[in-house]
């Protein structure tokens, strides 16, 4: 065989290598073209990869190679090698292909920044770490790409290591991320002595003989994983890094925060569906984790004014999501919102960093407005990205989060609950995501006179990666059309053979669901998209008409006329009934809940650790007699251990 | 038996409890090399009562009684740096690393 | 099988005599090429190194010496730790201890043949012996630096505790001879299985006993709570010696500790003897050692000091494999160790290399290194990452295999004590990182090592890169060398 699947991988450890070795011997173009080139290279042989996988019979859809034996020692077998099948293609074009545009818009973000090489150098390694995840064959080795994307992002989050608020930031999260990976690799340490191996292969095919249905093991097993999970994708109660996260450069927050690596749990749990499927309770706990995330992160959103914050909340509700997907066993509804998520989440961000780079790093809403005269292409997709998160038919997130919404409502591990709460999530999305488009491209300038002044549109090294994610914002839902509205649902097809865990009926299935009555699946998906356009016009009053009666009213003073007051009326009606007790409730949830008792937690822990370190140091008293003394005192301790046995 | 035992065990004890409380670095010093002579004693005693024939415990105890000088001897060596760089040997003196 | 195979004592005899050598060549030579004497120490262990290869397998003097896997696994842990502690030498040889070079790098290797005797004996007496060869040389290398409070102060910490404890151990053997009637490793065991197949239970005599050679085996291991001297002496102690106190001397103790229990007191580790048994003992002394080590690493202000408590606390994790006593449990300590004497030797090297240009240990006067010396910093992170635990390095791998064998034999809270303590520890190796590379601190220094430093770091950076992508060759010798114990 042709072995070309570990080609994927090199090429950004080589970019890597050149870089770091090279590290300011290099001029800029040179980086940028190693950097951007070795992630294209991937992306290319992704793709061949890709139509050689598409090619093959639909059964034995998976291209295996294995390097070499890792650890080679009794039972304790670990190979070294890839695993190239549809799941890991998705993931490697989506992290190879939103990777190189977001390589090729960094080089025009960051090109003023003395860490230039630097930075290249980290998001290679980056790369590397993530390919390493998706593609690896084992749990071993998926771990080791685990930890290296979480370096990464540690070392990205720092980046600008002069601001304490950043290496802080950079702190948080690799801790944060570290107590969610104990919990990982406990869980694989239970199911390798249980089923004695960590390959995918084995493991999916011995699990269900090893482990009984919903038994003790095979539930703290996945619970474990699930941490794990939590950790890395953001979740309750581990998400609290991610917000913070955003001090590091906007592209890496498009990349690592928002496309790629938190979505690294979604890819780990759908990996392990055979496992998850075979633990309801996990399963559960899974689902009302998703949901309840979610939840929590769209209601903090709705009162944020950083830009980037509302976005790192946005992405938390999301990935809530993808959780609640794998819940309700529809991985590969889960995997599809990955996608879509990725296009248009790193085009947010990106067009997000577009808007900052020209307001020369303002990332506050309040001081923006009116950029849509100044910034026509960031304008245009950036509303373009948000009709699709927001779910507006025609789109591509309007496919998956409706995919999302009616297997939470039609699967039997879903429930009306689950819907209903999606779907309130899905309304204030919809509110907070057009409430953030108004504040920054609508209404008036609000920034000072010398900002105002340069307003520019970026360079075409960052519009055109805008433009092409636009499209595939847009284009990128056309693989999973449902069979209700007459598409096959190619995606989910083509999962398939992964998604070995859930029993498939192939053809059967489809009708079913739509036997679960077609009208049903129809008046949710209409009803839900007349709810968001509801939401959507809500927030245009809000922010955009309202603003503008302001305005009038402060300029005539002899204008007090009975439908301003009325309408003023209905506002302060609106602000009385929805948005304060949402803004309180959001105050509340980010003050109180996050920075106070999640927040307070970890940090009172850390303090704790370390005042206990001082004591401990107190104890080293420098007293020679001292150290006999406790020596001794060891030993007649044991002894009395024994004696009192 | 139990005499010669018990002797090596007073030894050794009083032996420890020097160790933990003299302050002048040559009485600590003083003190192990009881707790050396406390082991030799156990040592020849059970070699006397296994089996007089086979002479390990005779032989491990003339071991320790070579092993204990060579360490009194870097102690002592020890003992005279002290002296000459804090113009004296007493233990407590001698905490500069703590903590 | 023939009893009397000398040549089996040749890489013993061999490096001996050259200590010997060394010692007079710095008479000989009186001091004009200072470098002579390091190249010739680096290269009489090579050639011990070769030796060993050459003449292994065997026993001799009626078994009291051994020269199986495990002697020839840690004899090479041994030498290489020596080989990087005369390697990371120079510098300070040519400095601040002119005068005495001969016996500076002579002692070394004295040292080195105590440790070898160590791990291949078979028997109380050559154990002692082997201990105490290995631990006198320390105690005068410890107090080198005749003129420097410090070091003076470390090494007689270093003398009373060593000989406090040394006492006690050898009381536990005369006790062990005393019940058992042997000092014969295998034959104490046999007896001891017999005795207690005929009373039942074990007298406490014999835990007494047990308890003492605990004690005096963990001064070595600088296991909690015989550790209070580590942190002193490794602080003062001139910093190759610290290196080497804290992998060979260590590695000494593991193999000790390994020959001790695992092969003579097994019975004690056996289901009937479970409350008896010395397993949980060590179990919960290397969770103490987990916790305080890991902890009070966090709050240091000087490197060496904080690389000391990290020393207490990775033989923590060492301890995991060992009361698995299991043939995993024993290659996982094989590998441990070999990985740690990579990681920790290059730690310290740079520490030594960084004393010698600014005369300063404070973790702080690290700030910026990444900026001068990138390719020192890269190397300290490797090191620090690797002891940290982080994959692709070789001390994930170690500690996977560790954490797996004390999984495997049941130790499953010990296993999560020391995953939740190795997230600590995380907190100060990054810290260290940061320091260097996120510090907006302007730096001054610029560190240019010597030749042999250089080699040292290279052989160690390769080693953790190498055998933690492939354990492979490694972990089978480990295996290999664990057979030699029946489980």
């Amino acid at each position: 065989m042709n072995q070309t699947l570990f080609l994927i991988p090199l090429f950004p450890l080589i970019g890597f290598l050149l870089n770091g070795l090279f590290l300011g011997r290099l001029n800029k173009k040179l980086i940028s073209l190693i950097a951007c080139g070795s992630v294209g290279l991937s992306f290319i042989v992704g793709l061949k990869m890709f139509f050689q996988l598409i090619s093959l019979p639909e059964n034995t859809r998976a291209i295996e190679e294995i390097l070499f034996t890792w650890i080679p020692s009794g039972e304790f077998v670990v190979s070294f090698g890839y695993l190239f099948d549809p799941l890991s293609a998705i993931m490697v074009l989506v992290v190879s292909g939103v990777g190189f545009l977001i390589h090729v818009y960094s080089v025009g973000y960051m090109h003023d920044d003395p860490g230039y090489g630097r930075y290249f150098t980290y998001l290679n390694l980056f790369i590397f770490a993530m390919l390493t995840l998706v593609l690896a064959n084992n749990y071993l080795l998926m771990f080791v790409g685990w930890e290296g994307v979480g370096l990464c992002s540690y070392l990205l989050i720092g980046f600008w290591f002069e601001k304490k608020s950043a290496s802080d930031a950079g702190k948080k999260a690799f801790i944060v991320n570290r107590i969610g990976d104990f919990g990982f690799i406990l869980g694989l340490f239970i199911i390798f002595w249980n089923v004695r191996s960590l390959d995918y292969n084995e493991v999916f095919v011995r699990a269900p003989e090893v482990f009984a249905l919903g038994g003790g093991l095979i539930t703290a097993a996945t619970l474990l994983l699930f941490l794990g999970a939590t950790g890395k994708s953001a979740q309750i109660p581990l998400y609290v890094w991610l917000p913070d996260a955003m001090e590091g450069p906007t592209p890496v927050s498009a990349l690592i925060h928002a496309a790629t690596m938190v979505t690294a749990g979604v890819y780990m749990i759908a990996r392990s569906n055979v496992l998850f499927m075979l633990a309801p309770s996990t399963m559960t706990v899974v689902a009302i984790v998703g949901i309840a995330t979610a939840l929590l992160a769209a209601t903090i959103a709705l009162a944020q004014n950083d830009i980037k914050r509302v976005l790192a909340y946005s992405t938390i509700s999301q990935l809530g999501y993808m959780f609640t997907a794998c819940g309700v066993a529809a991985f590969a509804a889960g995997i599809f919102h990955l996608m879509t998520h990725a296009f248009f989440k790193a085009l947010l961000f990106l067009g997000s960093g577009s808007v900052i780079h020209a307001l020369a790093g303002q990332q506050d809403m309040r001081y923006m407005g009116g950029l849509k005269r100044h910034m026509k292409t960031t304008y245009v997709t950036f509303f373009i990205a948000t009709l699709a998160i927001a779910g507006i038919p025609g789109l591509s997130g309007f496919f998956s989060k409706d995919e999302i919404l009616w297997k939470a409502f039609s699967s039997n591990q879903g429930s009306i609950w689950i819907w209903l709460v999606a779907l309130f999530t899905a309304l204030m999305t919809a509110f907070y995501m057009f409430r953030l488009v108004f504040l920054t491209f609508y209404g008036q300038e609000r920034m000072d006179h010398h900002t105002k002044e340069h307003l520019h549109e970026s360079p075409k090294m960052m519009t055109v990666p805008l433009s092409i994610l636009a499209v595939l914002s847009i284009i990128g839902g056309y693989v999973g059309i449902p069979h209700i509205l007459g598409g096959g649902n190619q995606f989910e097809k083509f999962l398939e053979p992964v998604m070995k865990g859930v029993h498939h009926g192939g053809e059967e299935h489809a009708l079913a669901s739509s036997g679960h009555s077609a009208g049903t699946e129809l008046t949710l998906m209409f009803g839900s998209v007349a709810l968001i356009l509801v939401s959507i016009y809500l927030s245009y009053y809000l922010y955009v008409k309202n603003v503008a009666l302001v305005g009038r009213l402060r300029n005539s003073v002899s204008g007090i006329h009975k439908i301003i007051y009325g309408k003023f009326f209905i506002d302060e009606l609106y602000n009385a009934i929805i948005i304060r007790p949402l803004v309180g409730g959001s105050l509340f949830l980010w003050k109180i809940v996050d920075v106070v008792l999640i927040d307070g937690v970890l940090n009172g822990l850390a303090i704790l650790i370390g005042d206990v370190s001082l004591g401990a140091r107190k104890m080293q008293s420098g007293q020679l007699r001292r150290y006999a003394t406790v020596f001794l005192a060891g030993v007649v301790i044991i002894i009395g251990y024994f004696a009192l046995r | 038996m139990l005499q010669y035992l018990a002797l090596a065990s007073i030894l050794f004890a009083i032996g420890i409890f020097g160790v933990l409380t003299r302050r002048n670095t040559i009485g600590i010093l003083m003190s192990l090399e009881l707790m050396f002579n406390a082991v030799n004693i156990n040592l020849v005693t059970f070699n006397k009562y296994i089996g007089p024939d086979n002479l390990t415990g005779q032989i491990f105890a003339t071991f320790v009684i070579v092993v204990a000088a060579a360490e009194a001897v870097v102690g002592l060596a020890i003992v005279l740096l002290l002296y000459r760089n804090w113009r004296g040997i007493e233990v407590d003196r001698i905490n500069l690393m703590k903590w | 099988m023939t009893d009397q195979n000398w040549s089996i004592l040749i890489p013993e005899i061999f490096l001996f005599i050259w200590a010997l050598f060394i010692f007079g060549l710095d008479l000989g030579i009186k001091r004009k090429n200072p470098k002579i004497l390091g190249y010739s120490a680096m290269a009489g262990l090579t050639i011990t190194g070769i030796l060993l290869a050459i003449f292994n397998g065997g026993i001799l003097f009626k078994g009291m010496f051994q020269s199986d896997q495990l002697a020839i696994f840690f004899k090479v842990i041994f030498i290489g730790s020596a080989f990087m502690a005369v390697g990371s030498s120079f510098d300070i040889a040519s400095e601040k201890i002119r005068h005495h070079r001969g016996e500076y790098y002579g002692l070394i290797l004295f040292s080195t043949v105590g440790m070898m005797f160590l791990s291949s004996a078979s028997e109380l007496i050559t154990l002692y012996i082997g201990m105490e060869l290995t631990t006198i040389p320390l105690y005068v290398l410890a107090a080198f630096y005749k003129d420097d409070k410090l070091s003076v102060e470390a090494g007689l910490k270093y003398l009373i505790v060593g000989a406090f404890s040394s006492a006690i151990l050898l009381y536990g053997l005369s006790l062990l001879y005393g019940l058992t009637g042997t000092t014969d490793i295998v034959t104490m065991k046999i007896n001891l299985s017999l005795v207690f197949l005929s009373y039942g239970k074990i007298g406490p005599g014999l835990i007494l006993a047990m308890i003492m050679v605990i004690a005096g085996i963990g001064f070595k291991l600088a296991l909690v709570p015989f550790h209070m001297w580590a942190p002193d002496v490794y602080q003062g102690a001139p910093t190759p010696i610290t290196a080497f106190l804290s992998v060979g001397s260590k590695a000494a103790g593991v193999v000790a500790f390994a020959r001790i229990f695992v092969n003579g007191l097994i019975a004690f580790a056996s289901d009937v003897m479970k409350p008896l048994d010395w397993g949980i003992i060590v179990a919960i002394l290397a969770a103490a050692a987990m916790i305080l080590g890991n902890i009070t690493a966090l709050r240091q202000r000087n490197i060496k000091r904080m690389l000391a408590y990290s020393s207490i606390a990775q033989i923590g994790y060492v301890m995991v494999g060992m009361v698995a006593a299991s043939e995993l449990g024993i290659a996982s300590v094989g590998y441990y160790m070999f990985i740690y004497l990579f990681a920790n030797m290059g730690a310290f090297t740079i520490a030594t290399i960084f004393n010698d240009k600014t005369g300063s240990d404070g973790i702080i006067s690290y700030s910026g290194l990444s900026k001068t010396s990138p390719i020192f910093a890269a190397y300290m992170s490797i090191f620090l990452l690797s002891l940290a635990g982080i994959p692709p390095l070789g001390g994930f791998a170690a500690k996977y295999l560790v954490f797996a064998a004390g999984i495997q034999a049941g130790y499953t809270w010990l296993v999560i004590v020391a995953l939740l303590t190795s997230v600590v520890s995380l907190y100060y190796y990054a810290n260290i990182i940061k320091t260097m590379y996120f510090s907006a601190e302007e730096p001054t220094i610029k560190i240019h090592p010597s030749f042999p430093a250089n080699l040292v770091l290279l052989i160690s950076v390769i080693g953790i890169i190498l055998f933690g992508i492939f354990p492979g060759p490694i972990l089978d010798w480990a295996l290999e060398s664990a057979k030699i114990f029946a489980f």
